[in-house]
């Protein structure tokens, strides 16, 4: 099991929150916890200066006046709502229109450019856009989730590994049921009487290591019965197992028994999750 | 400079005034509130409250006692700054779109809109200050109305019974209020509607601002065009900074133009141009909308700038802004 982690900041104690004065620079210190739950200390240092002006009898005796209209009643003071410090502007003076001018040169100033101006492909290195990448199908598998990063190094990995009909130019992941001529070869199994695929109770395996193959899956789920299709989640272009697998069963209650046997128990060095598959959505 | 966000009102701000010592700072807005503030530090005094509509315009005399303020809803009225009381209220037939207070504090002059068959009317109140200031005499002293364009703006002058008005055509002109004749006239001084006007501290030039993206000085007495700033967006404020050579403007693409014109629409930024070089020579940004009205501490220390974005963002100088001097060590004689 885990140890929760300490760190010295969850040693200090609830210590409370004080003033001083030194010379005219007030600290407040404050405690208090944030919306993340942690400890905060605030320190604010305030520096109060005195400042002294005189100014004609009559304007000393206004500054006394009581306040009245909207602020009738309110005590000395500016009010937040109504009085704020704004940020700072600057005023420069110089002789003639620069100001003018130097405004219209910033905005004809022509953009520039990231790269330096030299176009470089991320994948291949060559003279041309990413997009435009020649090797984009083998090498441009570095943009899929979940890539061990073997990418640009797997040149051996044929080009028809994805199996899919889009093959050299298409990089998404097309399921087995949509690709071309998918249905009744390679993997597909006639269930009895003609029943397709899509009908049989279909477990989820998850938390699989990444050599664990199709046969492995079969021998571990064979043993509570008949299995009907296994098909083990892989990487495109590397074939290395993703971590998951779906298991067909030709009955439902084996599938059940084999689910509450199997989910838990150690395959590999992992412990493996079972559970039902969901439905595939049809994305409209 | 950090400037201080004055948060009071929320609808775009028509006027911004400082009293004559600077320590008060008076605004006033579409949503029918006028604020004054403390402009050291920012703080709000207090409201004065009363007005059905648009305030449209705001005056303080020089002893910060009387406040008078104009708005849509066809009201003058007269309040105690102290107390945010108001005093007096005058009703006409279409709204008041500008007051001032003349330099001795006993007359107020207000233009009030032409609309449905009124003529635009400038009128000039006596003010009595006896008492707590809540008698007034309803009839205005003098009335009369403006030939020609209507007129936008108007301020009293240093010559007796002169007030200097702008009009909507772009004109600028000196009328005598006591027989209503026009003295004299620039026709040309703007080619559109001139948007505020400002008396230099001594009152003897003022500043203009006009849609037609420039703002000029013009000498009081002969309305002689001394000074012309052009700039590139429509002018809605023009101020003079005290004791400095420089001239602070205001404006902006109305929010309606802004996406029918290109080319750097919605700089919303209080320029700095020399009075007497008539060169930019600084900007501060800030303001989410146009600038609809500028105004200078009497001191030159701060100004403020109200947008139509309904803050008022007011900036104390700072020391590069009084030591910087863009042309030279030549000092102006003001």
């Amino acid at each position: 099991m885990s140890i929760p982690k300490t760190s010295w900041a969850d040693d200090v104690e609830e210590l409370v929150s004080g003033q001083q004065e030194d010379d005219n620079i007030r600290t407040v210190v404050e405690y208090s916890v944030n919306e993340q739950g942690k400890k905060v200390k605030i320190t604010r240092k305030i520096k109060r200066t005195l400042q002294k002006s005189i100014v004609e009898h009559q304007v000393a005796e206004r500054q006394k006046w009581d306040k009245f209209g909207a602020e009738k009643g309110n005590a000395q003071g500016p009010d937040r709502a109504t009085t704020a410090v704004g940020e700072n502007v600057y005023l420069t003076l110089s002789a003639g229109n620069k100001s003018a001018e130097s405004e219209q040169q910033e905005e004809k100033k022509p953009i520039k450019s990231t790269t330096g101006g030299k176009v470089v492909c991320r994948l291949c290195k060559g003279d041309h856009f990413t997009a435009k990448c020649p090797y984009k199908d083998t090498l441009g598998g570095l943009d899929n989730p979940g890539d061990t990063g073997a990418g640009p190094d797997d040149d051996t990995v044929p080009p028809s590994d994805a199996a899919s009909g889009a093959g050299p130019t298409g990089s998404k992941y097309i399921p087995p049921s949509l690709r071309a001529g998918a249905r009744g070869t390679g993997e597909t199994m006639r269930g009895p009487g003609g029943g397709s695929r899509d009908d049989l109770p279909t477990l989820r395996v998850t938390n699989i290591s990444e050599d664990t193959q199709e046969n492995d899956l079969r021998d571990l789920f064979g043993h509570f019965g008949r299995v009907a299709r296994v098909y083990v989640g892989r990487d495109r272009d590397t074939g290395a197992g993703k971590g998951f697998a779906f298991v067909s069963f030709e009955d439902r209650a084996i599938a059940q028994k084999a689910m509450e046997k199997v989910n838990g128990k150690g395959y590999d060095n992992l412990i493996l999750s079972v559970q039902w598959s969901q439905p595939r959505t049809d994305p409209k | 400079m950090r400037p201080i966000l004055l948060q009071g009102h929320e609808r775009s701000l028509t006027q911004i005034k400082y009293n004559r010592d600077g320590d008060l700072l008076f605004s006033c807005s579409k949503d029918h509130v006028i604020n004054v503030w403390y402009t050291h530090n920012g703080e709000r005094l207090g409201t004065y409250d009363g007005h059905n509509g648009t305030v449209w315009t705001v005056d303080v005399d020089s002893e910060s006692k009387f406040l008078v303020s104009g708005s849509a809803d066809n009201q003058l009225r007269l309040w105690n700054v102290a107390t945010g009381k108001c005093l007096y209220t005058w009703e006409f037939p279409t709204a008041v779109k500008r007051v001032a207070f003349s330099e001795d504090d006993k007359q107020v002059v207000c233009i009030t809109e032409q609309r449905m068959g009124y003529q635009c009317t400038i009128r000039v109140f006596n003010i009595s200050r006896t008492g707590d200031g809540s008698k007034q005499s309803k009839e205005p002293a003098h009335i009369f109305n403006p030939v020609g364009s209507k007129a936008t703006v108007c301020a009293f002058t240093s010559q007796s019974n002169m007030i200097f008005t702008g009009h909507e055509s772009g004109k600028v002109a000196l009328f005598n209020f006591k027989t209503g004749e026009e003295v004299d006239s620039n026709e040309r001084a703007h080619g559109d509607v001139v948007t505020d006007l400002q008396m230099s501290p001594d009152k003897t030039y003022c500043i203009t601002s006009s849609k037609d993206k420039s703002a000029r000085i013009h000498d009081t007495k002969t309305l002689d065009v001394i000074k012309t700033f052009i700039t590139e967006t429509p002018l809605n404020s023009a101020a003079i900074a005290p004791n400095k050579p420089y001239v602070l403007l205001g404006g902006g693409q109305e929010a309606m133009s802004v996406t029918t014109t290109s080319l750097r629409q919605g700089k919303f930024e209080t320029r700095f141009w020399h009075k007497v070089f008539e060169e930019e020579v600084g900007r501060v940004k800030g303001h989410f909308g146009p600038i609809n009205t500028i105004a200078v501490h009497p001191k030159g220390i701060s100004y403020a700038s109200g947008g139509e974005d309904g803050f008022v963002r007011v900036h104390h100088f700072d020391d590069s802004y009084f030591k910087t001097q863009p042309y030279g060590d030549l000092q102006i004689e003001d």
